[in-house]
C-alpha cells in the first residue's frame, strides 16, 4: 500500500469509528438533533415574534396574543437549553465510557508486541485524552449543523425584513470573516514562541529534578533555581506580545460588529422613516443582526471536527493492532513438559530464532545462558506464549500453546521478572494478582517462599498495607513479585536471575525454594551468573538463535567460550576448582 | 496539604494578587467606564434616533443620534482595547509568581535531606501554570464585562423609564444569585472529574508500563475491572456536571427572558403612563443587547474558566507548599579551614522509615586521608544510601558521620561542598556553557588547571568536538558516557579533597573508566568509588562488600578468600557439586 492510501484507508477507518462513537451516544444522540434543531428554529423565529408583540402593543392592537406567542417560544427556548445542556452531558459520557471501554480490553487482548511499541505515556494519552476528545462527536455534530441555522435564518429575516438590510450585513460581513482568519495566522507564531519557552523551562526544571542529587550535594540549590526560571522574562515578553495581538482581534472584531449594526439600524431608521416598516420590525432588525454574526461560531465547529477526526485516528491505531487468538483446549493432568519444535522468529529480516528444537523435561531445573543478544529473553518468552513463534510450534505436555484456554495457559506457566510492575491496591491483592484468586493461606505460603513474608510483617498493615504507602526497594519489588509467581504458576516457573540483586542470605533462602518448595514444577531460569547455572540440572547455550550446546554446567565450564559469559574480567582458565558447598542443603 | 488549607491558600493567592497590583486594577476600573460607554447610551440613543428622528420623518436627527450611537460605539472599542491592555499588565505578572513559586517549591522539595526521588512532574506543573494563567485572564474579563455592562444598561434604564427597572432588576438578580449558588457545586463536580481523569491516566500509565506483567499473569479482566471504575467514575462526573451547567441556562433564562416578557405584558400600561415608543424599543434594547448577553456570558465563563480556574490553582497552590524555611545557620562562613580528607562513621544505623528494615546497622568504618576504597555489593542493598550518609545528604537515625573530624550537621549545603564531592549516576548536565558545566563546582578555576583536568581524564576529544570551552551544550545532543565524563571533569577541579563516585562511570566503556579512576586515584585526597564493574573494585586499595546489613572490608585477595558473596561477585564460581560418579 502506498503511503497516501494507507492513510486515506485510515481516515475512512477514523470516519467510521466516529460514527459509531456517535451512535453509542444512544437515545440522547437523536434528541439533541431534535432538540438542537428546534431551538434553532425558535431563537430565528423569536426576534420577529418579538417585533410583531412590540408593533401590537405600540398600536393597541390585541397584544395578548403576542405574548403568548412569545411567552411559548421563550419557555420553548428555556426547556430547549436544559435539554442540550443534559443531553450534551449524558451523550458525551456514554460516547466516551464505551470508547475507553472497549480501547482498553482490545489493548488487554493484543500480542504484547505490537502494544509494547507504545510507550505508556502515549498509550495512556490515547486510552484517556484522545478518547475524551472523540467521544464528544456527536454533540460537536448536532451543534455544529445546529449553529447554522440561526445565522442563515437571521440573514435571510433581514433580507425579508426588508432587501436593503440584508445587503447592508452581506457587505460588511467578509471583512470580520477575514479578520477572524487573519488573526488564526498571525497568533499563531506568537503562541508558538510562548510554548516554546515555556517548554524550555519546563525542560530545565525536569532535568534539574533529575539531577537533584548532583544539587543537593552540590548546595547549588538557589543558584539552579535562578537558572531554571532565567527565560522567565522572556515568557514575559512572548506572552504580553500574544495578549497585545488578541487584544488587536477583539477590539476590532468588536469594532466591526457594532459599526455593522449602527448601519443595519441608519438603513432600518431611514426604511422606518419612509414607512416601510415599523418600529417592530426596526428591533427584530437589530437583534437578527447580532444572531447573523454568529456565523463566525461555525470555523471554531470546523476545528472541533478536526480535533475529533484526529483523535479518533489516534485511537484507531490501537482497535487496529490484531488480537491474539487463544484456544479452547485443556492441559492433562499432570506434567510440566516444555518443547520447543523447530521454532523460528523472524524481524526486521533477522533470524533471531533460528530452527530451536529443544525439551525441558517435567519438574527440572534447566538453566539459559547466552551473550546479550543471543536470545534468551525471547526464550523465555516463547515458553509461556508471550510471543507467538513465526514457524514452529511450542508446546506444553504435548498440547500446542496457541491451541490453549488462555486462563488454562496463565495459570499452568508463571512468570517472575527482574523488575515486576505491581498491581492491586494491597500488598496481597499484589500478589494473588492473577487469574485465579488463591486463598489468603496460600497468599502467606507464597511470600514465604519468596522470602518476602517478614519485611511484609513489619509494615504498618501488613498485608494490608497500600502499595502506595509501602515504599519498597528493587529487591523487595522483586520477591513481591516472586510471590506472585509462586502463588499461581501450577506446571511452570519461567524466572528472570532474580536473585542477581540480592544478597547471599536471601538468595540461598530463595534457591532453596527452587530446588525445594517449587520443585514440583519446572523451573526455566534465565541466568547470568554461574553460580545459578551451576545449580541447575541442565544449561541451555543460545548463541545467535540456535541452542549451541544442552547439557550441565559443569562439562560445559571446561569450554572457554562458556566460561567468558560469565566473567566479565579476562578469567584465567584455570581447571574448575571441585567444591561442595557448605551449610547448604540439597 | 489537606484540601481545607488548600482552599484556603488559593483564596489568599488570589487576593494577593489583586492586592499585589492595585494601580493595575485601578487603571483597569478606569478603562472600564469608558467600556461601558455604548451599553450605556445604546438604549438612550436609539430611543432618542426614533423618537425625534425617524418616527417624525426628522432623517437627519435620526442619523445624528445614530451617529451619536456609532461614536459611542467606537470611543467604547478603544476602552476595551486599553482594559485588554491593562489584563496583560495583571495577568502575566501573575504567571511569573506562580512559575517561580512552582519551580523553587519543586527544587526545594527534591534536594531536601532525605528527599525521594524525582517526585515531581515538570511538565505537568507548567501545563497547571498556563491552565491557571488563561482561566484567570477569562475570568477577570468575563467578571470585568458583566459588571460594566450590567450597571451600564441599569442606570441606561433608569434613564430611559426608571419604573421598569422595578421589573427588570429583581429577576436578574435572582438570577445570578442562583447561578453562584450553582457554582460551588460545580466546583467540586469538576474537581471530582478533573482527579478521575488523573487516576485514569495513572492507571493507564501502569498498565502500559507494566502489560507484560498483566499478559503474563492472566490479570487481564482483573485490570479491566478497576479502570472499567474510574471510567465510570468519570462518566458519572461528566452527566452531573451536564446537569449543573442546565442548573446555569435557566439561571440565565430566569434573568433576561422572564423580565423582557414582563416589561412587554406592562407595555400597555407603560404606554399609558406616558412611555413613547422610543422608550419600549430603548427598553428592549437595554435589554436584548446589554444584561442577556452580558449573564450569558458571566454564565458561560465561570462555568467554563472559572471551574479550572478554582480547580487548578489549588493544585498549582499545592505543588507550591509551605513557605521555606529559612536555611540552616552559616556557621561554615567563620570556617573557612579546610578540613583534613577522612571520614569515620561511628554505629551508624539507618532506615528509610520506621517499619522498614535498615540499610545499615551499626555500622564502623575509618577512611584515613589518602585512602582509595571501593564499595561492591548486589544492587539494591544500600550503596548508594550508603554514599548518601557519608555525604550527610541522609542523616542517620543513630550514630555519627564526620568529615575530618568535623561533624556534617550545622553546616549549609554549600560550604559541605567545600569538603567533599559527590558525582552520581545521573550524570546531571544543563544548557549552558562548556565552561559553565565544567565549572559548576568551582566557578573561578584557573585554565592551565582545567587543561590539566580534561587531558588527564581523556577528555580532551570531547571538549573539542563540542567545540571549545565557550561552545553551547545540548544534553540531548551528548551521550551518557559523555555526560558522565563531564560531570567527572567538573569533580575533578573541585577544591573538595573528597571525591564520591556513585557509579558515576557506568557509562564510560572500561578503558576509558580505567584511566579516569587511575586520575582520581593519583589526584591528592581521599576517593569512595562505588564500584559498577569489578574492575573498578581491583584498581582500588581497599574494597568494602555490602551484604545486607553487615559489611566486611578488605584487599582484593582476603575478600576472595573470606567472603562468597564477593566471589560471586567477581564471577568466580562456586557450586554446589555434587561429588558424582560423573566425574
Amino acid at each position: 500500500m502506498t503511503g497516501a492510501h494507507s492513510a486515506r484507508a485510515k481516515s475512512r477507518a477514523a470516519n467510521r469509528l466516529l460514527v459509531q462513537v456517535g451512535r453509542r451516544g444512544g437515545p440522547w444522540v437523536l434528541l439533541l438533533a431534535v432538540n438542537a434543531l428546534l431551538v434553532a428554529a425558535v431563537e430565528t423565529a423569536l426576534p420577529a415574534v418579538l417585533g410583531r408583540a412590540i408593533d401590537a402593543i405600540l398600536e393597541l392592537d390585541d397584544p395578548g396574543r403576542w405574548l403568548i406567542w412569545l411567552a411559548l417560544l421563550v419557555s420553548t427556548l428555556m426547556l430547549g437549553d436544559v435539554l442540550e445542556d443534559v443531553g450534551i452531558g449524558a451523550a458525551t459520557a456514554r460516547s466516551t465510557a464505551w470508547l475507553r471501554h472497549t480501547s482498553l480490553r482490545h489493548m488487554l487482548s493484543v500480542r504484547l508486541g505490537s502494544a509494547e511499541r507504545f510507550p505508556p505515556g502515549d498509550l495512556a494519552t490515547r486510552l484517556v485524552s484522545n478518547t475524551a476528545e472523540a467521544g464528544s462527536v456527536g454533540p460537536d455534530v448536532v451543534g455544529g449543523v445546529a449553529a447554522l441555522v440561526p445565522a442563515i435564518g437571521g440573514t435571510v429575516a433581514l433580507f425579508l425584513i426588508d432587501p436593503w438590510l440584508g445587503l447592508t450585513f452581506v457587505a460588511g460581513a467578509p471583512v470580520l470573516l477575514f479578520l477572524l482568519w487573519a488573526f488564526a495566522k498571525d497568533a499563531s507564531e506568537l503562541t508558538e514562541n510562548y510554548l516554546e519557552t515555556q517548554g524550555v523551562i519546563a525542560g530545565r526544571l525536569g532535568r534539574a529534578i533529575a539531577g537533584a542529587r548532583t544539587i543537593a550535594a552540590a548546595g547549588t540549590t538557589s543558584r539552579e533555581t535562578g537558572r531554571v526560571l532565567a527565560p522567565l522574562p522572556e515568557l514575559h515578553r512572548h506572552g504580553t506580545g500574544m495578549w497585545h495581538a488578541q487584544t488587536r482581534i477583539t477590539t476590532q472584531d468588536l469594532l466591526l460588529m457594532s459599526l455593522l449594526e449602527v448601519a443595519v439600524l441608519a438603513v432600518a431608521g431611514l426604511q422606518l422613516s419612509r414607512g416601510l416598516i415599523s418600529a417592530g420590525d426596526l428591533l427584530a432588525a437589530s437583534a437578527y443582526v447580532a444572531l447573523a454574526a454568529t456565523f463566525s461560531s461555525a470555523i471554531s465547529t470546523v476545528t472541533e471536527l478536526v480535533r475529533n477526526r484526529a483523535s479518533a485516528t489516534r485511537v484507531g491505531d490501537l482497535l487496529s493492532l490484531p488480537p491474539v487468538d487463544y484456544g479452547t483446549a485443556g492441559l492433562p493432568s499432570d506434567g510440566g513438559r516444555i518443547e520447543l519444535r523447530d521454532v523460528t522468529v523472524r524481524a526486521g529480516g533477522r533470524l533471531l530464532m533460528n530452527h530451536v528444537s529443544v525439551v525441558v523435561p517435567a519438574r527440572a531445573l534447566v538453566a539459559v545462558v547466552g551473550r546479550s543478544g543471543a536470545g534468551k529473553s525471547l526464550f523465555a518468552r516463547l515458553a509461556g506464549r508471550l510471543v507467538d513463534p513465526d514457524d514452529g510450534e511450542v508446546l506444553l505436555d504435548g498440547v500446542p500453546l496457541r491451541s490453549l484456554d488462555r486462563r488454562t495457559l496463565r495459570s499452568a506457566i508463571g512468570y517472575g521478572f527482574e523488575r515486576p510492575a505491581l498491581f492491586g491496591g494491597t500488598l496481597a491483592e499484589a500478589i494473588s494478582f492473577g487469574t485465579t484468586v488463591p486463598v489468603d493461606d496460600e497468599v502467606a505460603v507464597a511470600a514465604r517462599a519468596a522470602h518476602a513474608d517478614d519485611f511484609i510483617r513489619r509494615m504498618p498493615d501488613g498485608y494490608q498495607t497500600r502499595l502506595a504507602d509501602a515504599p519498597m526497594s528493587g529487591g523487595e519489588v522483586q520477591r513481591v513479585g516472586l510471590a506472585r509467581t509462586f502463588a499461581h504458576a501450577s506446571r511452570v516457573l519461567v524466572l528472570d536471575d532474580v536473585a542477581a540483586s540480592l544478597d547471599t542470605v536471601t538468595e540461598h533462602e530463595i534457591s532453596r525454594a527452587l530446588t525445594g518448595a517449587m520443585s514440583d514444577r519446572t523451573r526455566l531460569l534465565v541466568a547470568h551468573r554461574a553460580s545459578t547455572a551451576a545449580r541447575a540440572d541442565s544449561v541451555i547455550w543460545l548463541d545467535e538463535g540456535r541452542v549451541r550446546a544442552y547439557a550441565p554446567h559443569h562439562e560445559l565450564w571446561l569450554d572457554p567460550a562458556y566460561r567468558a559469559l560469565f566473567d566479565p574480567v579476562a578469567a584465567p582458565a584455570d581447571p574448575p576448582p571441585v567444591l561442595v558447598e557448605i551449610g547448604a542443603a540439597p | 496539604m489537606t484540601p481545607s488549607s488548600e482552599r484556603t491558600a488559593a483564596r489568599d493567592v488570589l487576593v494577593g494578587s489583586v492586592r499585589s497590583r492595585k494601580s493595575a486594577f485601578r487603571r483597569l476600573a478606569g478603562w472600564s467606564v469608558l467600556e461601558a460607554l455604548p451599553a450605556l447610551l445604546s438604549g438612550l440613543l436609539v430611543a432618542a434616533a426614533l423618537d425625534d428622528g425617524f418616527l417624525v420623518g426628522d432623517l437627519q436627527t435620526g442619523f445624528r443620534w445614530l451617529g451619536a450611537f456609532g461614536l459611542s460605539v467606537v470611543v467604547g472599542a478603544w476602552g476595551t482595547r486599553q482594559t485588554l491592555r491593562q489584563l496583560a499588565e495583571v495577568v502575566e505578572p501573575f504567571r511569573d509568581e506562580l512559575v517561580t513559586g512552582v519551580v523553587t517549591g519543586a527544587l526545594r522539595r527534591s534536594t531536601e535531606p532525605g528527599a525521594s526521588p524525582a517526585t515531581a512532574d515538570a511538565a505537568r506543573l507548567t501545563q497547571q501554570v498556563e491552565i491557571v494563567r488563561e482561566a484567570y485572564a477569562a475570568v477577570l474579563m468575563v467578571v470585568q464585562q458583566f459588571v460594566v455592562v450590567s450597571v451600564a444598561a441599569l442606570i441606561g434604564l433608569l434613564t430611559l423609564e426608571p419604573i421598569v427597572l422595578v421589573i427588570v432588576a429583581p429577576p436578574f438578580l435572582v438570577a445570578v444569585a442562583v447561578f453562584t449558588a450553582a457554582l460551588r457545586r460545580m466546583a467540586d463536580q469538576q474537581r471530582a472529574f478533573i482527579l478521575a481523569d488523573e487516576q485514569l491516566s495513572e492507571a493507564a500509565t501502569g498498565i502500559g508500563a507494566g502489560l507484560r506483567d498483566v499478559v503474563a499473569g492472566g490479570g487481564e479482566d482483573r485490570v479491566a475491572e478497576v479502570v472499567g471504575r474510574h471510567i465510570d467514575a468519570q462518566a458519572a462526573a461528566t452527566r452531573s456536571l451536564g446537569r449543573l451547567t442546565a442548573v446555569g441556562s435557566v439561571a440565565v433564562s430566569i434573568g433576561t427572558w422572564l423580565p423582557l416578557v414582563l416589561v412587554l405584558a406592562a407595555g400597555s400600561w407603560l404606554l399609558e403612563r406616558g412611555a413613547t415608543t422610543g422608550v419600549i424599543v430603548g427598553t428592549v434594547t437595554y435589554l436584548l443587547q446589554g444584561l442577556q448577553p452580558a449573564l450569558q456570558t458571566l454564565v458561560q465563563g465561570l462555568s467554563g474558566p472559572g471551574l479550572w480556574l478554582m480547580v487548578t490553582l489549588r493544585r498549582v497552590v499545592g505543588a507550591i507548599g509551605a513557605a521555606a524555611e529559612p536555611g540552616a545557620a552559616d556557621v561554615d562562613d567563620a570556617e573557612r579551614g579546610d578540613r583534613e580528607p577522612s571520614l569515620q562513621m561511628r554505629d551508624v544505623t539507618f532506615a528509610y522509615s520506621a517499619w522498614a528494615a535498615p540499610v545499615v546497622q551499626d555500622l564502623a568504618l575509618d577512611v584515613p586521608p589518602g585512602d582509595h576504597l571501593a564499595i561492591v555489593g548486589p544492587s539494591g542493598v544500600g550503596k548508594s544510601t550508603l554514599a548518601g550518609l557519608m555525604t550527610g545528604l541522609l542523616v542517620p537515625q543513630t550514630g555519627t558521620v564526620t568529615l575530618g573530624g568535623g561533624g556534617l550537621t550545622g553546616l549549609s549545603a554549600y560550604a559541605l561542598a567545600r569538603h567533599r564531592v559527590l558525582i552520581p549516576q545521573e550524570a546531571y548536565v544543563f544548557a549552558g556553557t562548556l565552561l559553565e558545566n565544567l565549572a559548576y563546582l568551582r566557578e573561578d578555576v584557573p585554565r592551565p588547571t582545567l587543561d590539566a583536568a580534561v587531558d588527564r581524564l581523556g577528555a580532551r576529544q570531547l571538549v573539542d568536538r563540542i567545540g571549545g570551552y565557550d561552545a553551547d551544550l545540548d544534553p540531548f545532543l551528548l551521550s551518557a558516557g559523555e555526560r558522565q565524563l563531564i560531570t567527572l571533569v567538573r569533580a575533578y577541579v573541585s577544591s573538595a579533597s573528597l571525591v564520591i563516585l556513585d557509579e558515576a562511570t557506568c557509562h564510560l566503556d572500561p578503558s576509558a573508566e580505567a584511566i579516569v579512576e587511575a586520575a582520581f586515584g593519583e589526584r591528592p585526597g581521599t576517593l569512595i568509588v562505588i564500584a559498577h564493574r569489578i574492575s573498578s573494585a581491583l584498581r582500588a586499595r581497599r574494597i568494602m562488600v555490602m551484604n545486607g546489613t553487615s559489611v566486611e572490608v578488605g584487599t582484593d585477595a582476603e575478600l576472595r578468600a573470606t567472603s562468597p558473596l564477593y566471589g560471586d561477585l567477581v564471577g568466580h564460581w562456586q557450586a554446589e557439586i555434587k561429588v558424582a560418579a560423573t566425574r
